[in-house]
């Protein structure tokens, strides 16, 4: 008499995390939205030249002409926010793509395998405990000369030891798990184990850390052309502007503001999207 | 000391302290929902007296105890009456609450390893939880190690000492010692000995029947295991799925379950003394409380449901005196019900035919040494096993005795650091030696179970993907793979339609049997089974070891099962051996190894098993009326 | 733990040569003759070369001229500066103390506001004020120093005139208000990092069954969240406060020069931008030695927090 008998019903699912964040989520894809339209056809948005000086009307206060008025050489600071975007955005992407790239694969490699990799790789992270990347980029691009691209490059290779630490932990919780014994004990190949089985269950943190990563190379970089070492002068570059900015606030303070809540509000939005990615992914597929 | 003993005097009238009348017990959920965790739940205790609350996971027992001290996490709200001293408890605001806990009603937790503040040393935590206060350091530090040696510790050191450097054993007696500074009344005990080794199971519940009986105190102990319940409880609450289904005192429940769920559940969990005929399971999974909502909550599963099962909760009724059930067939299906039990507790001798073919699995003075720091950890020492085609061979011990590293060494997770592994032929002492063709051969006559179901199926690939990889792993030309992979299915008795699945959607038992699938796709000769049910429920671990007895049958497969549950051992291997500190200290045909043990461990072993006799705890109980036996010996336990 | 702090100076010895045998190779990594970078803008005679090669030992083996060069460096003599040809080392005590200053300032204020703050949040959890911390923390993660100075000038120093705009001040109390801003703009990033561990931290904790059980016992309210729930909060929480230390490194270099202030950070930019090598070499040595040091101070905390580590490596 078990006609009564049904299968067995999944257990209680968690509920996620919804609505409220929705809204500002979508504000956040909205800024990266913006901002990369921008870098990839700023000189078509952009109403005036960024480069064009004008003297005549330098550091003038916001008008119709200059919707964020004009900077100490008569340049449109509305115009040169947008070409900005190209810097702000090219950057941080080469180095969140690259070391996410680099980063999971010796990660997977140093977190799976262990042994020699795995102590090189943590002593190199160490090492990068000790000296801030800040400080390095500095004191490099100080004696070779600095330069946008050399910056990006630096700081890419600054990066990858904590992208790899990242995933190396991620990596570490689960290797010992039953599914990636059960995998060796039924003879799955070790680079098929790390590729499909550990991979896709560590993706959420390495897919959601770029984000970061991207947020934090997009301020240090900024920073670098605030110290006059990264983007050379005359170049439309938030943290330039900023630099450039700081001895007319007093006459025109957008010119140095606007650049900086560019800089906080993409860097926010990354955060955010980045958060958001990891609940989305984790929710998916986790165990229990 | 003189309040006590007044309270004491006072107790001894043992009229009712605690009642529970229609707990609720729902979740609050973001959307406003009420999610069910336990309906209608009635108790009552008296002074000396010990109730059990019995359920699986998903019961809402611990629910229940949380409810009664007033420590609901916050999304969850009671509704009802626990009445004690007059008051309703559920009413009362947190600060008085604080005059409730601790020093009226009595909580220790599950986990002893989480439930001691990491940084607190132990004399410490004694000491704040007392009420007395304004003694010097002296005589603060002589009241812990009065109240230690209460709870069995006798060295004074341990006061000095963080939680970290106690075994699980010492922590859950310290944990039982801060419970009881302020003599309470009542104690709640949730499934105290779960999370230790079976041999510390029994001291520990030991040690807390006879504080009972020296302090005259109620317990409510929760449990999973009907037959610890049996062995130290007045009376028994039967939950399921958030409601009451039988309440009885223990001799007449454990004679006569007068509720499907309990008999089944009885008859389910397989006694260590004899081998059953057959393990009664009871087929599918826990529901939640509101799937069940509106029809007697154990219907689907129940083998006697019938229409009037379903129609509305049935009420929980007075069916003998002094017992309630919730079934409203009882009357109609009770003579079935003894039908059925004697006929599966009828015993089978197990036909003792050693088999005489030759080993395909040989173990010969194994050693592994793991190297930590600089610490060396000897996890197996001069092992030697055997095992045939088409055998079943237990291997028996607790948590650190090195069975699961032997496990894991014959399938090539571990190398041996010495001692020959011949497995078909092949020597296997060291995977890293040998060839694929070799590896191949050997990953075609051992395959292994894990156990913990939860994490051995990758949660990103589907069933269907998992499988597939396992044939194409072992012959990467098959065809069909897909039929194939519903065959395994149809052999662990799952649908085909599983296949596109995620384990996140099965529960705990189908996992399991997916897990054997997968190792079965291998078409090995030998299954080793690594605790392969002990992560279940008690409902569903017959299912699983149902489906091992009949692979074993229908595949010829020989099966290593590891365990640390003679019960199991009894019901499911010819042959046994029993290892201890990575030892093999006894060995031999199961039946007589279990009912002639010669090794002082093994006895221990035997002796841990909850059984519903008097004298497994030695101590006394009570019967019947609830009131209780004074008992003739020393009340203080003895055991260290 | 003597010995364990013991054996992290050796390595933090071994570390700092290892930096400073990058710094020194700066030198021959820099574009243009080594000569050509030490005259900077002093004119380029014989003389000048032939002076220049002796005290650098430009003759002499790569190796050599490190040993040299190190043997130096370790009593703090790091040669002159290319700009100003004073004593690097004069450049640097004299600036140190300012950074000092103003990162000790800052550190307090990150505890201070992180750990705070991070506990209301963490206690009124899932109500407007954990919301609007929160939120507050995530602009101030994304609020690099230089952004933050800068807008922390305009409104407090220009619009409300409550603090001067830049420089250092001279006297305790006039320093103290000259560096509030700075430290601020300084301490938000880091604050912000600690407050959103504190609150996880916090989490954690609160759901642990110990605490459960301390309330299951009936203890006070305060005992339970100061001994309980703190007291293991603060275990994850000092070992984030110990990654600060490096961060506020490196936010002061930016502070420094929005707010023109005259420390370290500002002297290594101005080095690195006039590629005043020895200088570089020097400011570079001292502040990772400074970071080092401050990680091995950081990892001690945690060592005395935690008994489980220090017992723990004892009873093994």
């Amino acid at each position: 008499m078990t006609e009564f008998a049904h299968a067995a019903e999944p257990p209680t699912t968690r509920t996620r995390r919804r609505g409220r964040l929705g809204v500002i989520v979508i504000f956040a894809f909205g800024v990266v939205g913006a901002v990369t339209v921008m870098a990839i056809c700023g000189s078509l948005i952009a109403p005036d030249d960024p480069h064009a000086q004008n003297l005549a009307v330098s550091l003038a206060k916001p008008s119709h002409a200059h919707w964020l008025g004009t900077d100490s050489l008569g340049r449109d600071i509305f115009s040169r926010i947008i070409a900005g975007a190209r810097t702000a955005f090219l950057g941080p992407l080469v180095i969140a793509a690259g070391s996410m790239v680099a980063g999971n694969a010796l990660g997977l490699f140093a977190g799976y395998r262990g042994g020699r990799v795995d102590s090189f790789i943590m002593r190199w992270v160490d090492l990068m405990w000790a000296v801030p990347s800040l400080v390095v980029i500095i004191v490099v691009a100080g004696a070779v000369g600095g330069g946008y691209w050399l910056a990006v490059l630096l700081l890419l290779v600054l990066t990858i030891p904590f992208d790899t630490r990242v995933v190396r932990g991620a990596v570490l919780e689960q290797t010992p798990r039953p599914y990636v014994e059960a995998a060796k004990t039924i003879g799955v190949a070790d680079a098929r184990i790390m590729w499909k089985h550990i991979w896709p269950n560590v993706a959420p943190v390495a897919i959601a850390n770029s984000f970061l990563v991207f947020a934090g190379a997009l301020v240090t970089l900024s920073g670098l052309s605030f110290l006059g070492l990264g983007a050379p002068p005359g170049t439309p570059d938030w943290g330039l502007m900023l630099a450039e900015g700081q001895t007319l606030l007093f006459a025109n303070p957008v010119a140095t503001l606007a650049p900086g809540a560019m800089i906080v509000i993409t860097a926010v939005s990354m955060n955010l999207i980045g958060d958001w990615t990891y609940e989305q992914l984790a929710g998916r597929g986790a165990e229990r | 000391m003189s309040s006590r003993a007044a309270k004491v005097a006072v107790r001894e009238a043992a009229t009712t302290v605690l009642t529970v009348d229609q707990l609720h017990i729902d979740r609050l959920r973001s959307n406003r929902q009420a999610q069910t965790i336990v309906s209608s739940f009635s108790l009552s205790v008296a002074a000396g007296e010990t109730v059990a609350i019995v359920g699986e996971s998903g019961s809402g027992k611990s629910m229940t105890a949380r409810a009664i001290t007033g420590l609901l996490p916050p999304a969850l709200v009671a509704k009802g009456e626990v009445s004690y001293g007059g008051r309703n408890l559920l009413s009362l605001k947190e600060r008085e609450w604080r005059r409730i806990r601790g020093r009226e009603i009595g909580l220790v937790l599950q986990d002893p390893f989480t439930m001691l503040n990491p940084v607190m040393r132990c004399g410490r935590i004694l000491e704040e939880s007392t009420l007395e206060r304004g003694l010097s350091r002296k005589a603060r530090r002589t009241a812990a190690i009065a109240r230690l040696s209460e709870v069995g510790i006798h060295d004074p050191s341990v006061v000095e000492r963080y939680p970290f450097e106690l075994s699980g054993g010492m922590r859950q007696r310290v944990a039982i010692a801060a419970a009881l500074a302020r003599d309470p009344t009542v104690l709640i005990a949730d499934e105290p000995s779960t999370a230790l080794d079976v041999t510390t199971q029994r001291e520990i519940l030991s040690l807390i029947k006879s504080i009972q009986i020296a302090r005259n105190m109620a317990l409510i102990l929760i449990t999973h295991d009907l037959r610890v319940a049996f062995g130290m409880c007045d009376r028994i609450y039967v939950l399921y799925a958030g409601s009451l289904v039988e309440t009885a005192p223990s001799a007449a429940l454990e004679s006569e379950p007068l509720h499907p769920y309990s008999h089944g559940l009885l008859l389910s969990e397989p006694p260590a003394d004899y081998r059953m005929r057959e393990l009664l399971t009871i087929p599918g999974a826990v529901p939640s409380p509101d799937e069940v909502a509106d029809s007697c909550s154990f219907a689907p599963r129940c083998r006697w449901a019938a229409a009037a099962c379903v129609q509305a909760k049935p009420p929980l009724e007075q069916v003998v005196p002094e017992r309630l059930s919730a079934c409203v067939r009882l009357h109609d299906i009770r003579g079935e019900m003894a039908a059925v039990r004697d006929r599966a507790t009828g015993e089978v001798h197990a036909a003792v035919a050693i088999s005489d073919e030759p080993s395909l699995i040989r173990v010969e003075n194994i050693h592994k040494v793991f190297r930590r720091g600089n610490r060396r950890v000897v996890a197996l020492e001069d092992v030697s096993i055997v095992i045939r085609p088409n055998e079943s061979v237990g291997l028996v011990g607790e948590s650190g005795s090195g069975k699961t590293t032997l496990a894991r060494m014959l399938v090539g997770l571990e190398a041996a650091t010495s001692g020959e592994i011949i497995i078909d032929g092949v020597s296997a002492s060291n995977w890293a030696d040998l060839t694929q063709k070799q590896k191949r051969r050997l990953r075609d006559s051992v395959q292994i179970v894990f156990q913990d179901p939860y994490s051995s199926l990758n949660p990103t690939l589907s069933i269907g993907a998992t499988l597939n990889e396992a044939i194409t792993t072992r012959d990467p030309r098959a065809r069909n793979v897909s039929a194939r992979a519903a065959e395994l299915l149809d052999a662990v008795g799952l649908p085909a339609a599983y296949a596109r699945r995620k384990p996140a959607a099965l529960s705990g038992g189908e996992r399991q049997r997916i897990a054997i699938a997968r190792a079965l796709a291998a078409n090995p000769r030998i299954l080793i089974c690594d605790e392969p049910v002990s992560a279940l429920d008690m409902s569903v671990q017959a299912q699983v070891l149902n489906l091992l007895s009949t692979l074993k049958r229908t595949h010829g497969l020989g099966l290593l099962f590891i365990t640390h549950d003679l019960a199991i051992v009894r019901q499911m291997t010819d042959r046994l051996y029993v290892i201890y500190r990575g030892r093999i200290v006894e060995s031999g045909t199961t039946a007589a190894v279990l009912d002639s043990p010669t090794d002082p461990y093994t006895i221990k072993l035997m002796a841990s098993i909850p059984r519903a006799d008097v004298g497994w705890l030695e101590s006394t109980r009570t019967i019947g009326t609830g009131l209780p036996q004074v008992s003739a010996h020393s009340a203080r336990s003895t055991s260290r | 733990m003597i010995y364990y702090a013991l054996r992290r100076l050796a390595v933090l010895a071994i570390l700092l040569v290892g930096v400073s045998f990058a710094a020194f190779s700066l030198l021959a990594l820099a574009p243009g003759d080594p000569v050509g970078i030490l005259l900077g803008d002093a004119p380029r005679t014989p003389a000048t070369v032939r002076a220049l090669r002796h005290e650098y030992h430009l003759d002499k083996p790569f190796l050599t001229q490190y040993w040299l060069w190190a043997r130096q460096a370790v009593q703090l003599n790091f040669g002159r500066s290319v700009q100003t040809s004073l004593p690097v080392r004069d450049s640097i005590t004299a600036r140190l103390p300012t950074s000092l200053f103003l990162g000790g300032y800052a550190f307090i204020l990150t505890l201070v506001f992180g750990v705070g703050l991070g506990t209301v949040a963490a206690l009124r959890r899932q109500t407007a004020t954990d919301r609007v911390i929160v939120g507050g923390a995530i602009i101030g993660l994304s609020t690099p120093a230089f952004v933050s100075g800068v807008f922390l000038v305009y409104v407090f120093a220009i619009v409300l005139h409550w603090f001067p705009v830049f420089g250092k001040g001279s006297g305790f109390l006039d320093e103290l208000q000259h560096l509030t801003l700075p430290a601020c703009s300084l301490a938000l990033i880091a604050s912000a990092y600690v407050l959103k561990h504190t609150r996880a931290a916090l989490f954690a904790v609160v759901d642990q069954d110990y605490v459960t059980f301390a309330r299951a016992r009936g203890l006070p309210y305060r005992r339970i969240l100061f001994v309980y729930i703190l007291r293991n909060a603060l275990i994850p929480v000092v070992t984030i406060s110990g990654l600060m230390l490096a961060f506020l490194i490196t936010g002061a270099v930016l502070v420094e020069v929005t707010f023109n202030l005259p420390g370290i950070g500002q002297l290594l930019v101005q080095s690195a931008t006039t590629k005043d090598l020895p200088m570089i070499q020097g400011v570079t040595i001292v502040v990772a030695a400074v970071i080092m040091l401050s990680n091995l101070l950081a990892d001690i905390a945690y060592e005395a927090v935690d008994p489980r580590i220090h017992l723990g490596r004892r009873s093994k």
